[in-house]
């Protein structure tokens, strides 16, 4: 589904250069759950935001479904992640004067969805995460647990490709970050969802598929988790 | 283009929604003060414009005033042209006159004034001069060795009386001694005083017609103008044109076309005024909107990268943006538009005195309106769009991460 061949990716020039990422390569085929680990400043966020088209490689080639995403020009792109890409933001990244159901159903409609089917896709979106009795709070009146469930509706309601989520538990209790997790479970195991998640929690492997480890900018080891 | 339009009202009607509503009654109040302020002066410019035209129409030029063409003095075949106009439809009434200089003498006081000569019988028709008479009578038609005066001629003026020189006192009866600008002198038993509270009315003298025939030897059919009523008012130009096509070969002007230069006068400081007022207000109004704009934008730039990096378009961003500054605007005017109306009946009822006398009601001037709510308008979709554009041209990594 996704290829990267050869990543890179430096910030600043010079003496200063920053290689945040130099020289990764590695497929993820649909349906996968994978988690990105590494120790803190390795280059996981970097990674995450070139592979979902919010940044640009440094160098190296970037593929989802044989298309060479990684040259498309800027609208193409934004059609892409808005079609094609999932995002979860560590802080949810709600629009905070939107209910839910509405945070969720603006996507639809930039896709050219009416309103009354944007939010038919809405309210099965956010069934799927368990909050469809919530669709009309906004994020002040949710908690932790369900803004993050939201923000997972919302990039889920456009059923991507590929769905990306930065360290989506960091800002989470475990009971929420359960919730969480057993959300990207359930879309993986019973929809297929691929799903690359990073995070820093030994525990969390539990419910993936496959690690992915970094360390300064480079991966270290690929590994798959045994069914327990 | 559609869903940008959808998505951009979407996004500006949540945000009008449950955002600030505290702010929102701000903005609002401020936006409809900067409406007021376009729209108020104007009016009550408008209302002493009203005010003097009505002078204009109702003592020296009528609704219609024919001259003499070229350097003549007089129009030499009034009665022809006066002939001429009376047949044409949507005349109501018209007369000939004779303007002179004098100087007026009582009891060794003396001033100068402009002496009429009129037809009193047809001014009823054509002036208010009959019905200003606050003391005596108006002239009849046998008025021979009579004169009307002034007020202010005559001293009685109560709202001008400092400001010009008068015969002291002059009364009903009281002889005065006029001095033609040929050098002919008459005497003349005051018949009545005129006040109009206007001082192209109240400095002037009025005699006979043919007493001014008479002291400059004239000819029958001189005039130094005529004087025209039409039924319908507003429809001034269309008479004019009319009254030439029926082969009257004098200068016409309407009203408005005398009174423009003095009324551009008297109203050019006050419209200087009025243009900076205005200019001030918009340029104050473009600036708040586009301050108000811009930290909402600043305090949302993460939202907005949020929104590209989900995918929406910054065309719809930046249209959310124009619908939410347009919806400012839009409550500001109607906010405006009451407080304007309001102190419009207000004024109406209780009108701003001059001279004691001079009512100023501020007039409603549709187009004007219109024209300062388009301007409002549009200038609120720049002052919306321009910094929403900046932002949403910023890259996704920025706007979220600020790096
Ligand atoms: N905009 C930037 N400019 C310069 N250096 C940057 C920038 N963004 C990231 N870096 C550097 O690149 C490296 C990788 O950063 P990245 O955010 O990808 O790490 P990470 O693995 O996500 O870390 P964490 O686990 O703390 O989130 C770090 O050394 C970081 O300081
Ligand atoms: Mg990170």
């Amino acid at each position: 589904m996704i290829t990267v061949k050869d990543l890179k990716r430096y910030y600043g020039s010079g003496d200063m250069t920053v290689k945040a990422l130099n020289g990764v390569s590695f497929e993820i085929n649909k349906g996968e759950f994978v988690a990105i680990m590494g120790a803190s400043g390795c280059g996981k966020t970097t990674l995450l935001r070139i592979l979902a088209l919010l940044d640009d490689a440094t160098d190296g080639e970037y593929t989802i479904r044989g298309l060479k995403v990684s040259s498309l020009p800027e609208a193409e792109r934004s059609y892409y992640r808005l079609t094609q890409v999932g995002y979860v933001f560590q802080d949810y990244a709600l629009i905070n004067e939107m209910t839910a159901a509405e945070n969720v159903y603006i996507l639809s409609m930039m896709e050219g969805k009416s309103k009354k089917e944007s939010y038919k896709v809405a309210l099965e979106a956010l069934d799927k995460v368990g909050l469809k009795d919530k669709h009309d709070r906004i994020p002040d009146e949710l908690s932790g647990g369900e803004k993050q469930r939201v923000a997972i509706a919302r990039a889920i309601a456009k059923k991507p490709d590929i769905m990306f989520a930065d360290e989506p538990c960091a800002n989470l209790d475990t009971r929420n970050s359960e919730q969480v997790l057993e959300v990207f479970k359930d879309l993986n195991d019973n929809y297929g969802q691929t799903i690359v998640m990073v995070t820093h929690e030994p525990w969390h492997v539990k419910y993936v598929d496959r690690v992915i480890t970094f360390q300064d900018g480079v991966l270290v080891s690929d590994e798959w988790v045994e069914e327990q | 283009m559609i869903d940008d339009i959808r998505v951009g009202a979407l996004i500006a009607g949540s945000s009008i929604k449950r955002g600030n509503k505290k702010t929102l009654v701000f903005i609002v109040f401020v936006l409809s003060l900067i409406f007021m302020n376009l729209v108020f002066l104007p009016s009550m410019i408008g209302g002493m414009t009203v005010l003097f035209t009505g002078f204009m129409r109702d003592y020296p030029y009528g609704d219609i005033v024919i001259e003499p063409t070229g350097d003549n003095t007089y129009i030499n075949n009034a009665d022809n042209v006066l002939k001429k106009v009376r047949a044409v439809e949507g005349v109501r009434a018209a007369t000939k006159r004779l303007d002179v200089g004098a100087s007026i003498e009582h009891k060794q006081n003396v001033v100068g004034a402009t002496i009429t000569g009129v037809i009193p019988t047809e001014e009823y028709d054509i002036s208010q001069y009959p019905y200003i008479i606050k003391e005596g009578d108006f002239l009849g038609d046998l008025s021979r060795d009579e004169i009307i005066i002034g007020s202010i001629i005559s001293g009685t003026s109560t709202t001008f009386g400092e400001i010009y020189d008068d015969l002291g006192e002059t009364r009903t009866g009281s002889l005065v001694d006029v001095t033609y600008s040929n050098g002919v002198k008459r005497t003349y038993k005051v018949k009545g005083i005129m006040e109009g509270n206007f001082e192209l009315v109240d400095l002037n003298a009025m005699v006979h017609y043919k007493e001014i025939e008479d002291v400059y030897g004239l000819d029958s059919g001189k005039a130094t103008s005529v004087v025209v009523r039409i039924d319908e008012q507003g429809t001034e130009d269309e008479m004019k044109d009319k009254i030439r096509e029926a082969g009257v070969n004098e200068k016409i002007f309407t009203w408005a076309d005398k009174s423009e230069t003095l009324i551009r006068q008297a109203m050019q400081s006050l419209g200087a005024i009025d243009t900076m007022s205005k200019f001030v207000g918009l340029i104050v109004g473009a600036a708040l909107i586009l301050i108000i704009i811009y930290i909402n934008i600043l305090n949302r730039k993460k939202e907005i990268g949020i929104l590209k990096a989900v995918g929406i378009t910054p065309r719809s961003i930046v249209l959310s943006y124009a619908f939410l500054s347009m919806f400012y605007v839009s409550i500001g005017i109607f906010a405006g538009l009451i407080l304007y109306l309001s102190l419009m009946l207000y004024f109406q009822a209780n009108p701003v005195v001059f001279y004691e006398t001079m009512e100023i009601r501020p007039q409603i001037d549709v187009m004007l309106l219109i024209e300062s709510i388009a301007t409002m308008l549009t200038l609120s979709v720049i002052a919306g769009t321009l910094p929403a554009w900046s932002v949403s041209k910023e890259s996704i990594l920025k706007a979220i991460w600020g790096r």
